[in-house]
């Protein structure tokens, strides 16, 4: 098991953003997390990956875990070129300092872009990239040090449908490669369809739906069924966030 | 009118305690992030090379605008000062009063204004949009610290290079105020620099670059601390960038009664 999270609680200013939270995420699994904006999705993924701090709760991982993240608008550094965004951890990180030499720091870069599809751009600046290249940077960026875990925040968001599905099949290609175990924050259907396993729903902070990707399209509750149908009515009240 | 009156008053309490713990919040931000700095300067690893970035925008890109402050400001003072010293015979006094006033003073106090706005604020604008758009978020999960990355090195630079932009605007300065002093009350450049020294003690020079040490270090962690505590949007930014400033602004005041309380009093 490479990823649990037991009773996982947060508030902010007495507000309960997470309640008891608890689910676990295998080796070579993805696992989608949807609900609606402000459910505690992102929260939930800046506290695994230590951003923020729960409340109360457990999160085990195993000794040595990498836990690498990519972010809804890529967070990438913008006074740096792609070389050296992706380069980043291994130059400035005090663990990998002095660990590689130059040349095998270009040689992992160039590995990393290649599996984003992205040769050739390791000069260019993230303002000169569109938002599906700053995604696929930002991928490689956080696969640069082979994390165990990898979580994903709106990976497809604010990106055309083909664009979103090259991101999905990249998804999908480096829980593969590197076998590690990822949470996938979305919005999205086609996410949902094409990289997750499977999913829990999030509302006001309680896990309403957990199940297969299957069962939450076939909406075997009263969550999903409005999740997939994108009604407003059923049991989550937009008005109520 | 009674009850109107006691819903201003409760008003007036919220908006004050309001504005007391923004203020306890943001102290508290400062001495957290200076202690942190704290913490990586003892180990004695210092990124050279990040520090002589930062100092080339202290030194070189604020240079300009601290040479116009204070050289106009040493005009200014020599204009006003020399005519008046000249009609009572004491017109050779006024290099000694320009020294004393620039070195003590204004070069090092005008600088440091020069710092806030040029330096200062675009420290904090910089950082506060690297923490709106995720980027320091991103620094952390990557396992790289952004106090030791983002504000150990600018907190150094600051602390080096401020008194170099002091000593060559503190130049400037006495310069200026020579050519005004000649050319507004016709006293002669050579007994201006000769009377540049009575007024001035080696102890004041060293006392003044420390000062601007302190300066430096200040506008960079106030600066720095500012941005890496703004969270939000857009708005976010500029509050930031406008509290580092006038943060900066009132730290630079008061470390300048400490040390004239504690040097010259």
């Amino acid at each position: 098991m490479s990823l649990i999270i037991k009773n996982l609680t947060k508030s902010f200013n007495s507000k309960k953003v997470l309640n008891n939270i608890s689910f676990e995420v295998q080796n070579g699994q993805t696992l989608g997390v949807v609900g609606f904006s402000g459910s505690g999705k992102s929260t939930l993924l800046k506290i695994i990956s230590g951003i923020l701090y729960k409340d109360s709760g457990e999160i085990i991982i195993p000794d040595n875990s990498e836990i690498a993240m990519t972010f809804q608008y890529s967070a990438l550094f913008d006074f740096l070129n792609v070389y050296d965004n992706i380069a980043f951890p291994l130059v400035e990180r005090k663990e990998f300092r002095g660990k590689y030499t130059n040349e095998e720091i270009s040689k992992i870069v160039k590995e990393r872009l290649e599996l984003v599809g992205l040769s050739g751009i390791e000069d260019k600046y993230p303002s000169e990239l569109s938002g599906g290249m700053q995604k696929r940077v930002g991928f490689a960026r956080a696969i640069v040090t082979n994390p165990n875990i990898i979580l994903y925040d709106e990976p497809t968001a604010g990106l055309d449908p083909v664009t979103s599905t090259l991101i999905e099949d990249y998804i999908v290609q480096l829980k593969k490669e590197l076998n590690a175990a990822c949470v996938v924050v979305t919005h999205q259907l086609s996410t949902i369809k094409r990289a997750v396993d499977y999913v829990i729903m999030l509302y006001q902070g309680n896990i309403v739906f957990k199940g297969t990707v299957n069962e939450l399209l076939a909406g075997t509750n009263e969550y999903a069924r409005q999740f997939v149908s994108a009604s407003i009515h059923g049991p989550m009240n937009i008005a109520s966030k | 009118m009674f009850q109107m009156n006691r819903t201003l008053t409760y008003k007036a309490i919220i908006l004050s305690w309001l504005e007391i713990k923004e203020f306890l919040i943001t102290l508290g931000n400062i001495g957290q992030d200076f202690s942190n700095v704290l913490k990586y300067l003892l180990t004695f690893k210092i990124k050279t090379k990040e520090v002589i970035e930062q100092g080339k925008r202290f030194a070189y890109d604020s240079l300009p605008i601290s040479l116009t402050i204070v050289g106009m400001t040493s005009a200014i003072i020599a204009m006003q000062l020399a005519p008046e010293l000249a009609k009572q015979g004491a017109g050779d006094y006024t290099g000694m009063l320009s020294s004393l006033v620039m070195i003590r003073e204004l070069a090092v106090v005008m600088s440091g204004f020069a710092i806030i706005s040029m330096v200062g604020s675009s420290f904090a604008s910089e950082i506060a949009s690297m923490s709106v758009t995720e980027q320091i978020s991103a620094m952390k999960v990557l396992g790289v610290d952004p106090i030791e990355y983002l504000i150990v090195p600018r907190f150094i630079a600051g602390f080096i290079f401020m008194p170099v932009i002091f000593v060559i605007s503190a130049l400037f300065g006495l310069v200026c105020a020579g050519l005004v002093s000649n050319w507004t009350a016709d006293l002669s450049i050579l007994n201006y620099i000769t009377s540049l020294w009575h007024g001035l003690y080696i102890r004041d020079i060293f006392i003044a670059i420390l000062k601007s040490s302190f300066f430096g270090a200040t506008i960079a962690l106030i600066s720095c601390s500012c941005g890496y505590a703004a969270r939000g949007g857009a708005k976010e930014v500029g509050l930031a960038t406008t509290k580092a400033v006038v943060w900066s602004f009132v730290a630079i005041a008061i470390w300048d009664f400490v040390f004239a309380s504690v040097f010259y009093l």
